[in-house]
């Protein structure tokens, strides 16, 4: 069962607004696999042209190597959960689960073996006869999965499922998913805003923004070693900082700061660097830490604005002296141990950052996102150019 | 427009939708009343003169109305009747529709409402009907006024268009209730709550506050009573006298005694621009349109 | 303050009025049955009696208009209620912009008065050689009940969520399935709402039926004959059968539909 996902070259438009750019893609069999980006990127609408409800205006979908262009959605192998998972409501958990096998024409008996099979995968074994109005969020989302399973489809769709649950559940149903999924070997393509759950749940994600994939990697590479600015800042948190090359020394990059003083980093996987150019500066919160004043290396100082206590770490909101930009800086066994000492508000301090955990990449123009909402704000040359002045 | 009903339904049953509505709308709707737009510009002419010298095209049966004095007269009184008749059921209307939508508990108004379906529901005949044992003239409304001292002869209730207009009232309250319940059920209570509160009293909050936003459900229940009054047939029969007969008696009498269905048509057809024409000075007036009163 | 407790109770006198101006005159039709009367009245009262209703029984025009009433009523059901169906299908799809042309011509029947659509209707169907009859009185009736249960189905079908659709097809449904299973369902509230009231309207209907209904007649076109010549209590009679019956139905429908809302409230 082959349950591979080729896009070719596959373009949407509408109108006068492209949705999708010319985006080529390979999804292996059996992959757990993750659309990342912000609303209105591009994502849903890739899920449906899988799906079949839209039809590309461009290229072409293979599925386990079947083109599928004039397949409509009603025969393609694959099943979608919705966002607001779309049960029958006049129907029971049962004939929920049944729909798709029974406009197969498959009989009575063998349905019900089938579903009595998923609803135990989903730990609702005795809920069949209910109505699905009387089920809770969570036991609404499994009978979802339950009726997508049921019609054995190569490919299963997610859009968004978790986003109505409450936060508890939401992170024991990311546990559950990943285990279905296990258990199943089926392929999923899974769509989100929320990057805790593409980067906890997936083999792989694509990040998307303005109808373009912006960099298709693991988890974990993704986080380590973004491609572009926009995967910098969207994937976990960063600091950004406009600087200028000035000279290249294998992996390690010297940068000009400007009213920061020298600055260094690692090249970025991706990144084209000529010396003099703009390049822009990614240091995530918890590589910074606490420097004296003559410490050498990188170095920041900046105000602090806020401390938030969170346990196990802290998280500092500062504004940097020189710039005026603000940095976040992630404090953990410094302060619980108390080697950095009391941190105030109104505190002027000093952060240094070891270079090889900073990564430096070309000013490519790609747009800022708001860490909280994970919204665009502004075009970062826009931004950029204001920093300068 | 088949293209979304068959991205929507598939081929057949997209097929069946068209097809149903096309029956409807065209031959059930529309060339019915072309039809008889096109009977009502022709001469009434026996099997063998049609399509001879005198089958022509001629305003003459529209003239007849205007040339005729009783008809002309009836004419305009039906008008002017349906107008009062729509006036005097909005006005005992709304008094019920505010207690219904604002006053009343929920529970009351439930049961009211439950009240007001239960006759909604029974034959208009038998509606009118029993207005004309109530009026009629060794009646119980007459009884009653005997009794009472009021007057000492009975009254020929049956003989004016009092009785008619009554009847009329009572028969077609419901097309006006409702509607204007909708829409003021429809306003937010803090906004009559607002107004009392900067001082407004009772008449300038319904006239600033209330009337305004119920002007979808008005306009809506005005232009139904319109119509069903000028287009009544079954309350003058009932109620009326041969001295307060009604235009769509004329109607009917050129169609079933005179035998004259051009002229009927052409009568029938001013009913029609009459109706149509109350209805564009109701949503003028009012400033609504049409997807108001489908509602 | 006074003046506001003034109004306030003044309106809760009229609204008792009011319901009483809406019922007395259908109980004295009532009671008027059970007046051993020859003329209907309840003035002067000459003593109780359940004749009329005997004479009613027996009164063969009486149940050759019933059956008449049934028939037409039934095939109204059976041509207004699928072009409603379709109608509010229609306009709950497409989007153009001959849609609010589309949507006035779909209304119109609705304000209309009903004597002209009985009028351009026997005209129409003169060409074919067809008269006034049942066939016509259906065809009659219909033009204008589509349109009621079009409002009816529409109301409902605006509360849709389409999803439901699209989760059907991804499932392997064929439109056709979808509808069958899906949407039909989901509509079915609305048809029987919408099958009860067509079947009423076309009851009770008068002012297109006469004019349609030719030497046939209907139950409401009989009971109108008949006050106007041959008068007796035995008109009454049926009206208080009549109104029996619909009051059962009007409960009925009430109460099942105020239980759909709740559980529309509830439920999803």
């Amino acid at each position: 069962m082959d349950g591979s996902v080729r896009l070719d070259e596959v373009v949407m438009r509408f109108g006068d607004f492209t949705a999708i750019e010319k985006t080529s893609l390979a999804i292996g069999s059996g992959e757990f696999f993750s659309f990342l980006g912000p609303s209105g990127c591009g994502k849903t609408t890739l899920l449906n042209i899988v799906s079949g409800f839209i039809t590309p205006s461009e290229g072409q979908v293979y599925i386990g190597d079947e083109p599928m262009a004039g397949v409509p959605v009603n025969r393609r192998p694959t099943a979608m959960i919705f966002q607001n998972l779309a049960l029958f409501p006049l129907m029971t958990v049962f004939e929920n689960i049944e729909f798709g096998l029974e406009v197969r024409g498959v009989d009575k008996r063998k349905r019900r073996e089938v579903s009595e099979r998923l609803l135990a995968l989903v730990a609702l074994e005795d809920s069949g006869p209910k109505m699905v109005t009387e089920l809770s969020g969570g036991q609404k989302q499994r009978v979802a999965i339950a009726r997508a399973l049921a019609v054995e489809p190569r490919v299963l769709l997610l859009d968004e499922p978790l986003s109505a649950l409450d936060l508890k559940l939401r992170q024991h149903m990311r546990t559950e998913l990943k285990a279905i999924q296990r258990k199943t070997d089926i392929t999923f393509i899974y769509i989100t805003h929320d990057q805790g759950e593409a980067l906890n749940m997936s083999d792989r994600v694509a990040v998307m923004s303005a109808g373009r994939i912006q960099q298709v990697a693991d988890p974990m590479t993704l986080y380590r070693e973004p491609a572009t600015g926009f995967v910098a800042s969207f994937v976990g948190e960063n600091n950004r900082l406009q600087t200028r090359v000035i000279d290249r020394e294998g992996e390690r990059v010297r940068l000009d700061g400007g009213a920061l003083g020298e600055l260094a980093g690692r090249v970025g996987s991706e990144a084209r660097l000529v010396n003099g150019e703009a390049a822009m500066l990614f240091v995530r919160p918890e590589n910074l830490r606490p420097v004296a004043a003559d410490a050498a290396g990188p170095r920041l100082e900046a105000e602090i604005e806020a401390v938030h206590f969170e346990g196990a770490w802290v998280m500092l909101e500062a504004r940097l002296i020189a710039s005026g930009e603000k940095l976040r800086v992630q404090l953990g066994h410094e302060v619980s141990r108390g080697q950095a000492g009391a941190v105030a508000v109104g505190q002027r301090m000093h952060f240094g950052f070891e270079p090889a955990d900073a990564v430096v990449l070309s000013d490519d123009g790609s747009p800022m996102v708001d860490e909280e909402t994970g919204e665009v704000v502004a075009d970062s040359q826009a931004q950029a150019g204001g920093m300068h002045v | 427009m088949f293209r979304q009903l068959q991205a929507r339904f598939g081929g057949p049953l997209a097929m069946a939708i068209v097809t149903l509505l096309g029956i409807w709308l065209i031959v059930m709707v529309t060339l019915p009343q072309l039809q008889m737009i096109e009977y009502s510009l022709k001469p009434n002419l026996l099997p063998a003169q049609v399509g001879g010298p005198d089958d022509r095209l001629t305003l003459a049966n529209y003239a007849t109305l205007f040339n005729n004095d009783i008809h002309r007269t009836i004419f305009f009184k039906t008008i002017w009747s349906s107008v009062l008749v729509t006036l005097l059921t909005l006005a005992v209307s709304y008094p019920l529709a505010w207690y219904l939508a604002k006053v009343a508990t929920p529970r009351q108004a439930a049961l009211c409402i439950l009240l007001l379906i239960i006759p909604f529901w029974i034959n208009e005949i038998l509606r009118t009907y029993s207005w004309f044992i109530i009026l009629a003239f060794r009646g119980p409304l007459n009884e009653v006024l005997m009794m009472l001292g009021l007057i000492d002869r009975p009254i020929r209730f049956l003989s004016g268009n009092g009785g008619v207009m009554v009847g009329m009232v009572y028969a077609y309250i419901l097309f006006m209730v409702f509607p204007v319940y909708n829409a003021i059920e429809s306003l937010d209570d803090n906004q009559v709550r607002a107004a009392r509160d900067l001082g407004a009293g009772t008449v300038r909050t319904h006239r600033r506050i209330v009337i305004p936003h119920a002007k979808p459900g008005i306009a809506t229940g005005c232009i139904m009573t319109f119509m069903l009054a000028a287009g009544s047939y079954a309350v003058p029969a009932l109620l009326g006298s041969p001295g307060s007969r009604w235009f769509t008696q004329i109607i009917y009498n050129w169609f079933f005694e005179g035998g004259n269905w051009n002229q009927g048509a052409a009568y029938a057809f001013l009913l029609l621009v009459l109706c149509i024409g109350f209805m564009s000075l109701v949503m003028k007036i009012f400033k609504v349109g049409l997807g108001d009163i489908g509602r | 303050m006074s003046s506001q407790r003034f109004l306030a109770f003044g309106l809760r006198f009229y609204v008792v009025i009011f319901f009483a101006y809406l019922f007395l005159p259908l109980i004295i039709m009532a009671a008027a049955t059970f007046n051993d009367s020859r003329f209907p009245t309840v003035t002067p009262w000459d003593g109780t009696t359940l004749r009329w209703f005997g004479e009613l029984a027996a009164d063969r025009g009486m149940w050759q208009a019933l059956g008449n009433s049934l028939i037409v009523a039934t095939g109204v059901l059976v041509v207004a209620v699928p072009i409603g169906i379709a109608t509010a299908l229609f306009l709950n799809t497409v989007s153009s912009r001959a849609k609010p042309f589309l949507y006035a011509l779909i209304l119109s029947p609705l304000l209309t008065p009903g004597v002209i659509i009985g009028i351009s209707t026997l005209i129409f169907w003169r060409q074919f050689g067809v008269s006034g009859g049942i066939f016509l009185t259906v065809l009659g009736q219909a033009t204008f009940i589509a349109a009621y249960v079009m409002l009816m189905v529409t109301a409902r079908l605006q509360r849709f969520d389409r999803t439901m659709e699209r989760a059907a097809l991804d499932l392997g449904a064929s439109q056709w399935q979808m509808f069958r299973r899906i949407l039909l369902p989901y509509l079915k509230p609305a048809l029987y709402s919408a099958a009860v009231i067509a079947f009423l309207q076309s009851f009770e209907n008068y002012n297109t039926t006469l004019f349609v209904v030719g030497y046939d007649t209907t139950l409401t076109v009989y009971i109108a004959s008949k006050v106007r010549t041959g008068l007796t209590p035995a008109v009454n009679a049926l009206g208080l059968i009549l109104i029996l019956v619909t009051v059962l139905f009007a409960v009925i429908y009430e109460l099942k539909r105020r239980r759909e809302a709740a559980r529309t409230v509830k439920g999803v």
